[in-house]
């Protein structure tokens, strides 16, 4: 996003600002949140960012952003049935809230995104952007124009999962669910990202998770391999909160997911688990930010990858350690199966600490298959083809294993069977 | 310098700055006026008696730089240099070429003498200052029977003194300054220069290129196993200059070399800049090893003055079965800007990085590695010691790659930090790029303080605190400690210690 580099814009970047142009009377939301957009669509005309910018290292944006579909209002998407059978499902169908659907649950309030940008109630603030090179910030909060706000009053325990569903059909979509979790409330909630056609899709999460709140938030990326996602996960954790982050991507053609964590409240514990399984000629990047901001917080991750055909996977995760925040414990560890000698993978697991009495710890492993593991199950009768595929499948397996909630295992365990079915 | 002077006393009397070698050599100098244009470059070359191709290599290196902008991606911050107020050439004036040490002015001597470098050939024969515990003695011995050293000194921007030429040609290796090896062995010089950092490679190289006013050569004929330790001496000792110097070393079939550096500089209250190029080239079968001891002056507790380190440093494993280790012990400069990287290219070709970084004061480290593998069955091995105490800033910065074709590409890093105090800063950025399926990378990362517990266990054994400390540190050290010649490990373990000193308390 430097306007001197910038010298001539690509078609994807004049196409975003005509979108812009076209788009705006459309848009919910006046005043501050207009400001917002301004902005927003003035940090995209400055261009979008290419590797030099550092966040964007691996993600050439401005280069890999090829074309930005039309806005598609006649494209229709249908509610699908929820990952967890009997969760309460809120779907956003081609980018607009579908409010017929909509289930009522205890303690839990719903408003469509697009009715509370425009009554004026939701706080511009959380359209402010990250930084300077927040270019996914930057495209959901000068285009978004629908979502979910939802409040979780405190002490509330769902005893049912929400699941969020934005599902696309092609076209553009910009989508946003700011979440509001009360004190010491405990919830599930699957945010589920779907769909067909060529489509290029922003989303953006964002939580505020209240003291001794417990959160188990499951991101489950499921594009077509024609859509461009572009999406980002924030949240911020209050006193002794515990939150769960599990991010899954088996799908799109260009995926950006980004999770921006800030570990804001004493004992706050934040975990991160990720399965992503590439294949084709796609492109997938998980960052994340985490910040150690007070004392006595804790963090681990672990993110793995397995790599198949001409796909590309990047990983980049940065923990930042504050001056005051002693005691901070965290670890990070990234592995990736690269399966195929057309795939790539490139991973940057930053350490930036300013406090000095911390555990702080990262790892980083990229390889193939295990020989030796290989021989074993092949001396036993086990086919090469087989042999590989268990392998593979146990090294996800182990990290979706550590959901206690078995439904959900044996539910993410089918879709992993069904990524293999087709791609193993 | 009454000005000077008080601020070294002041220094003093807070007992935070440890720094032994500040002292500065009043020698007459012959120096450039200061500023940088082509009009320099020609006066450099003049004064080197250089052919004409070299002075053509320079401009066009000039020119070049001329075009670029100063890099700003490393964590480091600074002042903006003024690239016009540096002198570019300063040679101390009794040196038109000495043939003997008799003829080099004893001034310079005595600086040498004062900085513990071996320069007279007897006192190497002595050894290594004789370290008091008995547990080195038998390291010792190796270091009689192998331990002899010859020293490149270079002051300011001139080789003033070679030692042990003559038994080295003997043997068929060339160890000169590379002003000497531009003269007298041209044919290799411009074969080789240039073809690992080439002069458009990045800011502060190309600025080298344009500029550089000695350095040291080294080859070493097919077969050959060099008989002796060459060394470099670095010193900045003119005030206002800057030091850019160059060196090659060129390591023929199955030859080996090992190579160290030492760098120091007086105490200024203005920063220096320092910006030199290192280039190994290793044929099929070779060896290079390079050891350096970088201790310039690294300002003072207040962070005014000390060196600004920005050195590019490459090593290309051209040849297959070929190895560059590099080894650094890095306790000194403001600012360190610095990645010796190896360039895999050759089948089974290994790379080498062992780094300790030590951090004190208002001190700012960006250093870290590059290994590229190019070649098949490449391996390489990074393992990097962060220390930062006082206000520091110590950063690892390192990048691993595989590329297509490099097939059965091994790598394992591992860089700890180590946190002594709440007021520096410890920072990891490996880049780690994969894209050939039989690549095995593993990296893995640490940051973390002395225990409380550690240092009860050695303080309750009546060591006080500081040398618990130390102690603990150069345990902390230790794997790296270990791939340091001799000499250098001994004078290595002393720095980090008086590196270390006021960090605590």
């Amino acid at each position: 996003m430097n306007m001197h580099a910038i010298p001539q814009r690509t078609s994807a970047e004049t196409a975003l600002i005509d979108a812009f142009g076209e788009r705006l009377s459309l848009l919910p939301g006046d005043g501050e949140i207009m400001v917002r957009r301004d902005e927003a669509i003035e940090r995209l005309k400055a261009g979008l960012p290419t590797k030099r910018v550092e966040s964007w290292h691996y993600t050439d944006l401005r280069r890999l952003l090829t074309a930005v579909p039309q806005y598609d209002g006649s494209a229709k998407a249908e509610v699908l049935s929820p990952i967890l059978e009997g969760s309460a499902v809120l779907p956003v169908l081609n980018g607009v809230a579908a409010t017929n659907k909509l289930p009522t649950l205890d303690g839990v309030t719903i408003q469509p995104l697009a009715e509370k940008l425009a009554d004026g109630s939701f706080a511009a603030a959380a359209l402010d952007l990250y930084g300077n090179d927040d270019a996914v910030g930057a495209l959901n909060t000068a285009f978004v124009a629908d979502g979910y706000f939802v409040d979780i009053a405190a002490g509330t325990e769902l005893a049912t999962p929400l699941e969020l569903q934005n599902v696309q059909a092609g076209g553009q979509t910009h989508v946003r669910f700011p979440v509001r979790i009360g004190k010491g409330a405990r919830v599930t909630v699957l945010e589920r990202q779907a769909g067909e056609g060529t489509a290029l899709a922003s989303s953006v999460s964002q939580l505020l998770v209240g003291d001794d709140a417990e959160v188990l938030w499951l991101i489950e990326q499921e594009q077509a391999d024609t859509a461009t996602h572009l999406a980002q996960f924030k949240a911020s954790l209050g006193k002794n909160a515990k939150l769960t982050l599990f991010v899954m991507n088996t799908g799109g053609k260009l995926v950006r997911q980004e999770i921006i964590v800030d570990a804001a409240g004493e004992g706050s514990v934040f975990t991160l688990r990720g399965v992503n399984l590439l294949a084709g000629d796609t492109h997938t990047d998980v960052t994340m930010v985490l910040d150690h901001s007070v004392p006595h917080t804790t963090s681990t991750e672990v993110v793995r990858y397995v790599i198949t055909d001409k796909a590309q996977g990047v990983f980049q995760g940065r923990i930042n350690v504050a001056q005051k925040a002693q005691k901070t414990d965290a670890k990070m560890a990234c592995n990736t199966l690269l399966l195929s000698d057309d795939g790539e993978f490139s991973v940057k697991p930053e350490l930036e600490i300013f406090a000095d009495d911390v555990q702080c710890g990262h790892g980083a492993t990229v390889t193939e298959i295990n020989h030796d593991h290989l021989f074993y199950l092949m001396a036993r009768g086990v086919d090469e083809k087989t042999a590989r595929g268990l392998l593979v499948k146990a090294f996800v397996a182990e990290v979706i294993e550590e959901l206690e909630d078995e439904a959900l295992v044996d539910a993410l365990e089918a879709r992993i069977e069904t990524w293999f079915a087709t791609h193993g | 310098m009454p000005a000077v002077q008080e601020t070294i006393d002041q220094v003093r009397k807070i007992d935070v700055d440890q720094y032994k070698y500040g002292f500065e050599t009043e020698i007459e100098m012959d120096k450039a006026p200061k500023g940088l244009n082509e009009d320099i470059i020609r006066l450099i070359s003049a004064k080197k008696d250089e052919p004409e191709w070299m002075l053509e290599w320079r401009l066009g290196a000039f020119r070049r730089w001329m075009t670029l902008e100063e890099p700003k991606w490393a964590r480091v911050q600074y002042p903006e240099i003024d690239f016009q107020d540096i002198h570019y050439y300063a040679a101390p004036k009794s040196t038109p070429g000495p043939t003997s040490l008799d003829e080099v002015d004893p001034e310079l001597l005595r600086t040498y003498e004062k900085l513990g470098i071996p320069l007279r050939e007897q006192e190497i024969l002595a050894g290594v200052q004789k370290p008091a515990a008995s547990e080195l003695e038998e390291a010792n011995d190796n270091v009689y029977k192998s331990g002899r050293v010859a020293v490149d000194a270079v002051f300011d921007s001139v080789s003033v003194v070679t030692t042990f030429k003559k038994e080295l040609a003997q043997a068929g290796v060339i160890f000169c300054s590379i002003s000497e090896a531009i003269r007298e062995h041209p044919e290799l010089v411009k074969k080789y220069l240039g073809s690992v950092v080439p002069t458009t490679d990045n800011y502060y190289a190309t600025l080298n290129s344009a500029v550089f006013t000695d350095g040291s050569f080294v080859f070493v004929p097919k077969g050959v196993r060099c008989p002796m330790e060459l060394s470099t001496y670095f010193r900045i000792n003119e005030k206002g200059t800057g030091q850019f110097e160059r060196t090659l070393i060129i390591a023929e079939e199955g030859s080996y070399v090992s190579y160290l550096e030492g760098c120091t500089a007086p105490q200024r209250d203005e920063n220096q800049l320092h910006a030199a190029v290192v280039e190994l080239i290793a044929l099929d079968d070779a060896e290079i090893k390079y050891s350096t001891v970088q201790n310039w002056y690294p300002g003072d507790a207040e962070g005014k003055g000390g060196i600004y380190n920005f050195v590019t440093k490459r090593g290309d494993c051209r040849g297959d079965r070929s190895k560059i280790s590099w080894t650094q012990v890095e306790t000194g400069s403001a600012i360190t800007w610095k990645y010796p990287s190896c360039i895999l290219r050759g089948d089974d070709s290994q790379g080498e990085f062992y780094s300790i970084a030590v951090s004190n004061g208002y001190q700012q480290i960006d250093s870290g590695t590059k290994m590229i593998h190019l070649g098949k069955n490449t391996t390489s091995r990074v393992i990097s010691k962060g220390i930062a105490a006082g206000f520091s800033q110590n950063t690892y910065r390192g990048q691993i790659s595989a590329h297509r074709k490099a097939t059965n590409a091994r790598n394992f890093t591992n860089c700890d930090s180590l946190l002594i105090g709440d007021q520096c800063g410890a920072h990891t950025v490996p880049y780690i790029e994969a894209k050939n399926s039989t690549a095995q990378f593993e990296h893995e990362a640490t940051t973390s303080k002395i225990s409380e517990d550690q240092k009860f266990y050695v303080m309750q054994r009546g060591i006080p605190e500081e040398e618990a400390i130390a102690l603990i540190v150069n345990g902390f050290v230790k794997d790296v400690i270990q791939e340091l010649p001799m000499e250098f490990a001994v004078e290595a373990q002393k720095l980090i210690g008086i590196s270390l000193e006021g960090s605590v308390g």
